[in-house]
């Protein structure tokens, strides 16, 4: 890999990770806010992830194996902020027990100096 | 209030003690890079260095061991087991850090003999604390392990959580027994301590950080056991699935197998996805809650952690995780950006959300608030996202500069540190330590005032 290479495939590789971010926390606020915005955002987001993706693969000089991985990666990112999700709903929806804790603010209090 | 949870508030006092040696020590060795000649002959680089990075560890290892302190009895429904043991090596833990530093500042330097390994410096990054004080470290966490342990069998139950961190406390003691032998070959040396200083960071305290944001999330959002206790199990499961063999992405010129690289970088690479996972979650909680709480800052750390762990960890690893570009970027200040992010998104963020979770109960505080925790908050995260964005550059120039076009001779390191992009990211790097150190000053200030200056706003909870 040349001096040059180096940086353009780190760079690209640190810009993948953070789109694949930005799409699951746009996507996460448009499920909180049911805003359109959101949503949009959050596609654009995964389209320019998908374009790091396809640079990182058509451009740079990482082995088969390593691209590879990128492209398994950006499927995983793909599914990975919707499986989450319905997990989070499935979890929450069937969460409450006998031994579940009180919020802080009902909790009896206690007084003390550091 | 229990005996244990008085503990706590000790270690948290020491913990915030050490942060604030840390950013200092930090303070000055950035500015050894802008003026080398500073405190020649009086205070080396190496040994303000040292004092960064050693008391960066103990000051987290502190916030844990104060946040499980406080935890505990209240999760188990008992005194701490052995609590008598915990207070005084409390005490002999502070006196032999204090001794340890005054080493390390005055005296520096021993022979090439047992007499220096056990009195002044083992000589290994992270873990330089003499032995007679990495001993005293072991048996102040036999205790430790030994108080949580003891108060599941005496109080005959345990949960999910407390069940994880036993066992997660017992990978943590052996690991660290690897900080003892001094190994004539240098190869094996550095293999095994990757292994302590790796699977401490990336293993062993990422489980450990879980367990008290379980706990935290309980009490902080009320989320249900269930709930967080499955999460717990998922994300240790993927974090740690991700993590140990991620140990490879370390073994670059030391002369292990080259297997290895290959092995380090794919399960490194995985890392990303479960951080991932806990963003989203994050979201979902401040959804669910609409981001009102009855203490802001603690939940607005416990957002940053989950997002600084992401981006510290994920993206900035994520950019040298892979062999092809780790060659060359490895022990850069590329490398140093990513340490610095990953360990204030993982750890830094848990333990402060965690202290002022603390400080509601302790103070007797129905709503925590006021703009000083803000100042501090955007301070302590602009100073540190700054510093590594400063940090990054200087080390785009060492990979291209001194690595990849120098081929790391000597001439090419000189180059690099020459390189006018590498002292404008080492100025601006200094100056952004500035604003952390000032985000800290305000975050004492606050954590020292809190609930003390405005008991009106204190004593009423807000309608919300």
């Amino acid at each position: 890999m040349s001096a040059l290479a180096t940086l353009e495939t780190g760079l690209l590789l640190g810009l993948y990770a953070l789109l694949a971010g930005i799409w699951g926390v746009l996507w996460a606020l448009a499920q909180v806010r049911q805003a359109p915005i959101f949503g949009r955002s959050a596609a654009a987001a995964y389209g320019l992830h998908i374009l790091a993706a396809l640079t990182i693969i058509l451009w740079t000089p990482l082995g088969f194996g390593w691209k590879c991985l990128i492209v398994g990666s950006s499927l995983v990112f793909f599914v990975m902020p919707w499986m989450t999700w319905r997990f989070l709903q499935h979890t929450h929806q069937n969460g409450g027990s006998e031994h579940d804790r009180k919020p802080s603010q009902h909790s009896g209090r206690v007084v003390a100096r550091l | 209030m229990y005996r244990s949870q008085t503990l706590a508030l000790k270690y948290f006092s020491a913990a915030m003690t050490l942060f604030g040696i840390m950013t200092v020590s930090g303070l000055i060795a950035a500015y050894y890079y802008l003026n080398p000649d500073f405190l020649f002959g009086i205070l080396p680089f190496n040994i303000a260095k040292i004092l960064h990075i050693n008391t960066l560890v103990i000051w987290l290892l502190m916030g844990f061991m104060g946040s499980i302190y406080w935890f505990l009895p209240e999760e188990l429904g008992r005194e701490t087991a052995g609590i008598r043991a915990a207070e005084v090596l409390f005490y002999v833990f502070c006196a032999a850090v204090a001794v340890v530093a005054v080493v390390f500042i005055f005296v520096q330097y021993g022979g090439s003999d047992e007499a220096a390994l056990w009195l002044i410096n083992q000589g290994r990054k992270y873990v330089e604390a003499p032995r007679w004080a990495a001993l005293g470290i072991v048996v102040i966490m036999v205790v430790f392990a030994y108080n949580v342990m003891g108060t599941a069998i005496a109080a005959r139950k345990t949960t999910g959580i407390i069940t994880v961190l036993m066992i997660d406390l017992i990978p943590l003691i052996l690991l660290y027994l690897i900080a003892f032998p001094a190994i004539s070959n240098m190869s094996a040396d550095l293999f095994w301590w990757w292994w302590l200083v790796h699977l401490w960071v990336e293993a062993t305290w990422e489980v450990l950080i879980g367990c008290i944001m379980a706990l935290a999330l309980m009490q902080l959002l009320g989320t249900s056991r269930r709930i967080v206790e499955t999460w717990l199990y998922i994300e240790v499961a993927l974090v740690l699935g991700t993590g140990i063999l991620g140990l490879g992405h370390h073994y670059f010129w030391i002369g292990t197998p080259n297997y290895w690289l290959t092995i380090g970088g794919f399960f490194s690479a995985l890392e990303p996805l479960p951080l991932l996972g806990m963003v989203v979650h994050a979201v979902y909680d401040a959804g669910a809650q609409h981001m009102k709480t009855t203490n802001r800052p603690a939940l607005y750390w416990m957002m940053a952690e989950a997002f600084g762990n992401f981006i510290g960890a994920g993206v900035w690893g994520f950019m040298i995780t892979l062999p092809q570009v780790n060659l060359y970027a490895h022990g850069t200040q590329w490398t140093v950006s990513h340490g610095h992010f990953a360990f204030w998104g993982a750890y830094g963020c848990g333990v402060i959300s965690v202290l002022y979770l603390v400080l509601q109960k302790t103070r007797n505080l129905a709503f925590v608030d006021g703009p000083r925790w803000k100042w501090s908050f955007a301070a302590l995260n602009l100073g540190l996202v700054g510093m590594t964005g400063a940090l990054l550059v200087a080390g785009f120039v060492q990979a291209f500069v001194e690595r990849a076009i120098g081929g790391s001779t000597l001439n090419a390191f000189i180059s690099g540190q020459e390189n006018a992009w590498f002292v404008d990211g080492m100025v601006a790097r200094f100056l952004l330590a500035i604003v952390f150190t000032a985000g800290y000053v305000v975050l004492v200030w606050d954590v020292l005032t809190v609930g003390r200056r405005a008991p009106a706003v204190a004593a009423v909870a807000p309608a919300q």
